[in-house]
């Protein structure tokens, strides 16, 4: 299993996360080289995944999913949150050109935790295909490509969240692995 | 004036749709393209959608009169309802929009209250290739959701298409690939 960076892991850095994300409209922290994933297989065997109007991607096992389920990144999460997540669901979701998500596929998702490693290697930002979070009455959460960039978004029933539209134009994937912690 | 008051057969896969060309005279084309470009368009960008826009439906103006007129007057209303065999058309509601570089409108039925016939008619006073994206694609989808490409109909000038609005409806606007402006006027016939 991959380490979390030490600097994640030191307590003034806790404390600081901690504040940051619960004094934010939609709390989020975007964590940036999160992880040494360097001996990580990055080939996950993917299948399309489509209901039109919806999604269009390809999907497949988290390529982390070991890691994402471990006491050690969900101790983490309790700590920078103040939460209670327990973890609820992991894929690893691939945009290819033409491929989308829309917001209304979680219209009916509960309260959650939603965590997002990136895998995106030589992104345009031009390609689209950047997450996008939604919460009534709130600024959008915009959340552009970001090779190993961790993303934890606390969501309340209502928010909705999705990948935008890859352009045409691309000439890669956005890779993620999308992860999801049920809260209390 | 409109240049036709009948509408050609109906095609009815992937669901009931028609192409009626040369729809405006060549006066009335002129004077719409006119209006259109004077028109100070919104941005919208959302995860659906990348265009710019602008509500006709209320606008008073001498030449969007006459297009609502051409478009949605009774007698052409009733021509489309007669086609496609639904009931009575009440009104219509009109929007221009112009998809620039990279603007899209992706998969979706327009299953949204009392529309009925979405219509689009097409001013891109120049001939759109293939290649250059912004061809209106109609699909087929299974019970599960999986889709398949079933036409792509690329706009030509003056020319409008309609389509019954059903669960099997569903459509997008093609990517647009080249630094071209796509204009339409668009909007639906309400029960």
């Amino acid at each position: 299993m991959p380490d979390i960076h030490f600097y994640y892991l030191a307590k003034e850095t806790i404390s600081n996360l901690k504040m940051i994300f619960n004094s934010s409209d939609v709390p989020f922290l975007r964590l940036s080289k999160f992880l040494d994933i360097e001996s990580v297989d990055y080939k996950p065997n993917l299948v399309d995944d489509e209901n039109i109007g919806y999604f269009r991607r390809k999907k497949g096992p988290a390529i982390l999913e070991d890691f994402w389920k471990s006491t050690e990144f969900i101790d983490f999460l309790c700590n920078v949150t103040d939460l209670n997540p327990k973890f609820s669901s992991a894929n690893h979701l691939s945009y290819s050109a033409g491929d989308y998500s829309l917001l209304h596929m979680e219209e009916s998702a509960p309260k959650r935790l939603a965590v997002v490693y990136d895998f995106t290697k030589k992104w345009r930002l031009e390609w689209g295909g950047n997450d996008l979070y939604f919460s009534p009455g709130k600024e959008h959460l915009i959340c552009n490509r970001d090779y190993g960039s961790l993303m934890i978004v606390k969501l309340e029933k209502g928010d909705l969240s999705c990948t935008r539209y890859v352009s045409l134009k691309s000439k890669d994937s956005a890779r993620i692995d999308f992860v999801t912690y049920d809260l209390d | 004036m409109r240049n036709t008051e009948k509408i050609p057969t109906l095609i009815k896969n992937p669901f009931p749709h028609v192409v009626v060309k040369n729809f405006l005279d060549d006066q009335t084309l002129d004077l719409v393209t006119y209006a259109l470009a004077g028109l100070e368009y919104e941005f919208d960008d959302s995860d659906l959608f990348n265009y710019l826009s602008f509500g006709l439906t209320d606008v008073d103006h001498p030449v969007i009169n006459i297009l609502r007129d051409d478009l949605g007057d009774k007698a052409w209303r009733d021509e489309v309802a007669k086609r496609f065999g639904v009931k009575k058309l009440s009104k219509i509601d009109m929007s221009a929009y112009v998809y620039g570089l990279g603007s899209f409108l992706l998969p979706h039925d327009d299953q949204v209250e009392d529309r009925i016939i979405a219509y689009s008619l097409h001013l891109t006073d120049i001939e759109i290739a293939e290649k250059m994206g912004g061809a209106l694609h109609m699909y087929e989808a299974d019970d599960a959701g999986k889709s398949k490409l079933v036409k792509s109909i690329i706009p030509e000038y003056n020319s409008l298409i309609m389509f019954e609005v059903s669960d099997k409806s569903w459509h997008q606007v093609g990517e647009v690939l080249e630094d071209i402006q796509r204009l339409t006027v668009t909007g639906w016939y309400h029960a």
